[in-house]
């Protein structure tokens, strides 16, 4: 302590004895840990932004489906109810919802066109709690209850399909006892989600879809989702456990592409934290090792003095550890005011519509947590200190009898 | 009493390229506690090396060395800079202050290696500045004081931890003669008051008028010791 109290001053100093190289090398770390925290922010919001869209049209956490369905997923493939157990199941704490479903594939056909789309029978009032579709309706309603006769249908489907809210359209699909069932349903909303999820999904009640089934009481499939992601895990094997004749699937199985988007971004980030970490410290190291040589004479003074070669490779490292500290310092707030403008949002609807097609949302939050930010901090700086211990070592290295010569 | 510094045939060799330059060749000294001693010969002789190798800044490639009767040879250079800090004080020929600390600080730098509590140890900081004539500079930083001034901030940092030994090389060398007299005057007086051992390097002849012992070196060989009384002073 008494030696800190001793050896931080001077280093700091120390630092400032050629502001220009110590001002440069502050520029470079700060930039760097900037760019660390940008790029993790930016890749941050990517996944999560495409997860969330992705989760929040359909999936949910996680879906119980008729075993054989993900494969076929067609009217043959259903199921009954939950029942009591798998009912005790969904009802528990760990689970913030669950709904019912009926989805199979199916025909529409306007005046002047035919579609293939995914019919979908809801329950409206679960669908709120778990989809953003009912809040994504644009024009006219959603639907009211599970006998809705209505059709909602997506933006872009409407236009492919030349028609428009308040017309009727044919759906044909094939019945429960294999024969082909059609019927006109009028189109009472229109939602806008993106590109593939407009052109797909056309919503009606889930009674309305049952009964053109001739499905009675049972169901596609159940969406659900839970309180703590934590727990997914836990609650995909009760469930399991609950209901042993069903397919439970994790929304890692339902959109893999998702889940590797997620989990690549993560990588990224590492990646490119080691890129920018590998040229802060080339540059420190450098920068170091050439204020290092420049001293000899007097690290050579400081051992005659009687300062041990420990304490003089201490002395060093405090100087990169200042320098590198300050330096993250000042890039973590340059990437909070950075970061600040956007925390509504950044709208990304001006980049190439390709990005949609990995079912990113327009919009991109990009925020960094407190946590993940020190994190970051702590890790470029304990790489930097640690990189700095060459420079520093060397100086030890220096013969005392330096301190004599002219 | 055991002697401060025994050199048993001590030799230091530096090599250059190829080339081998003995520096020192076999010196045999014993300097006694509170001694005064110069040590003069023509440039090149080895004073400097001879210093460093007493110093433990330098190793030497032959003999040994005693301070205060116990051998340095098998010392690892944290204990040197032990026993630096704790016995030997230097005073360089050029400026070798800390430029980042005052002169105050300069001089309590030692100090607080050696833990010395903060009020004792900026009383005896201060005290030193006083000695050598350095009274209301304490703040001044190293690019702000003359030559002169520097040099007796050296010699005042040498001094405050109370070192049993002192070794000087040219210390007077960069000073003009007021300034070179006075830093004399001051070593003899310490050297009186606190029996201070000073063993030191020069060329200057009023040093050398002053010192109780002289010694004189050629060729890394010492050619030359003889006592003298403290008539002089
Ligand atoms: N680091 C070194 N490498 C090689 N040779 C050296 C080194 N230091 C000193 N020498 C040589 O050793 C010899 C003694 O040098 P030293 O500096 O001890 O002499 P000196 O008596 O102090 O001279 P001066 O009066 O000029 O200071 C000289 O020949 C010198 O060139
Ligand atoms: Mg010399």
């Amino acid at each position: 302590m008494h030696l800190l109290a001793l050896l931080l001053p001077l280093s700091w100093r120390n630092l400032w004895r050629n502001p220009r190289r110590t001002l440069i090398t502050l520029a470079v770390v700060a930039i760097g840990t900037w760019s660390v925290l940008i790029f993790a922010a930016l890749f941050n919001a990517l996944a999560t932004g495409s997860r969330d869209t992705t989760l929040r049209l359909l999936t949910g956490h996680g879906q119980l489906h008729a075993a054989g369905y993900l494969e076929d997923p067609s009217v043959s493939h259903s199921m009954a109810r939950p029942g009591p157990a798998l009912r005790r199941a969904l009802d528990a704490q760990p689970v913030a919802g669950w709904v019912e479903r009926v989805r199979v594939p199916g025909i529409v056909q306007s005046e002047y066109r035919t579609r293939s789309v995914t019919l979908v029978g809801v329950v409206p009032q679960g669908e709120r709690a778990l989809s953003d579709v009912p809040r994504e309706v644009i024009a006219g309603r959603y639907l009211a209850d599970p006998a809705d006769p209505g059709v909602v249908m997506g933006r872009d489907l409407a236009e492919r399909l030349k028609t428009r809210i308040g017309k009727r359209v044919i759906l044909m699909v094939q019945a429960a006892d294999g024969h082909l069932a059609e019927s006109g349903l009028t189109i009472v909303g229109l939602y806008a989600a993106g590109k593939p999820a407009e052109d797909e999904f056309l919503f009606t009640g889930l009674g309305t879809a049952q009964s053109l089934l001739g499905l009675g009481e049972r169901l596609s499939e159940i969406s659900f989702l839970v309180r703590d992601e934590a727990a997914l895990t836990e609650v995909v094997a009760e469930l399991r456990r609950a209901a042993p004749g069903l397919d439970v699937a994790p929304w890692m199985e339902l959109a893999p592409l998702v889940y590797t988007i997620e989990t690549f971004g993560r990588y990224y980030t590492i990646v490119w934290l080691l890129v920018m970490f590998t040229l802060m410290a080339i540059g420190l190291v450098n920068t170091q090792l050439m204020a290092v040589f420049e001293r000899q004479r007097e690290f050579g003074l400081l051992q005659a003095l009687g300062m041990r070669p420990r304490q003089i490779v201490l002395q060093v490292v405090l100087e990169s550890a200042l320098l590198v500290g300050v330096g993250v310092l000042a890039g973590t707030a340059l990437a909070a005011a950075t970061l600040a403008p956007f925390h509504h949002g950044l709208d990304l609807g001006f980049l190439a519509p390709g990005a949609e097609i990995m079912g990113e949302s327009r919009i991109l939050h990009p925020a960094l947590g407190a946590a993940e930010s020190v994190r970051y901090g702590a890790i470029i700086w304990l790489l930097a200190v640690g990189a700095a211990l060459w420079p520093a070592l060397s100086a030890a290295a220096a013969r005392p009898a330096a301190a004599m010569s002219r | 009493m055991t002697p401060i510094i025994q050199c048993r045939g001590v030799e230091r060799t530096y090599t250059q390229g190829a080339v081998a330059v003995p520096a020192l060749r076999g010196v045999d000294l014993t300097i006694g506690r509170g001694d005064f001693a110069t040590l003069a010969g023509p440039s090149g002789s080895g004073k400097t090396t001879l210093l460093s190798v007493i110093g433990g800044l330098d190793r030497p490639s032959a003999g040994e060395i005693l301070i205060e009767g116990r051998s340095i040879g098998g010392l690892d250079a944290a204990q040197l800079a032990e026993l630096r800090l704790h016995k030997i004080g230097f005073v360089f020929q050029s400026y070798s202050l800390i430029p980042v600390l005052t002169a105050l600080e300069n001089v309590e730098f030692i100090l607080r290696l050696l833990g010395v509590p903060r009020a004792e140890r900026l009383a005896r900081a201060r005290e030193a500045l006083h000695q050598v004539g350095l009274a209301g500079l304490e703040d001044r930083r190293p690019a702000r004081l003359s030559g002169g001034q520097q040099q007796r901030v050296a010699v005042a940092r040498a001094l405050a931890p109370r070192p049993a030994l002192v070794l000087a090389d040219e210390p007077t060398a960069n000073l003009d003669s007021a300034n070179a007299g006075e830093l004399i005057a001051l070593m003899q007086d310490l050297n009186a008051a606190s029996g201070i051992t000073f063993l030191i390097a020069t060329h200057d002849a009023r040093v050398i008028a002053h010192s109780r012992r002289h010694i004189e070196m050629t060729d890394g060989r010492i050619t030359l010791d003889e006592s003298s009384s403290p008539a002089a002073a």
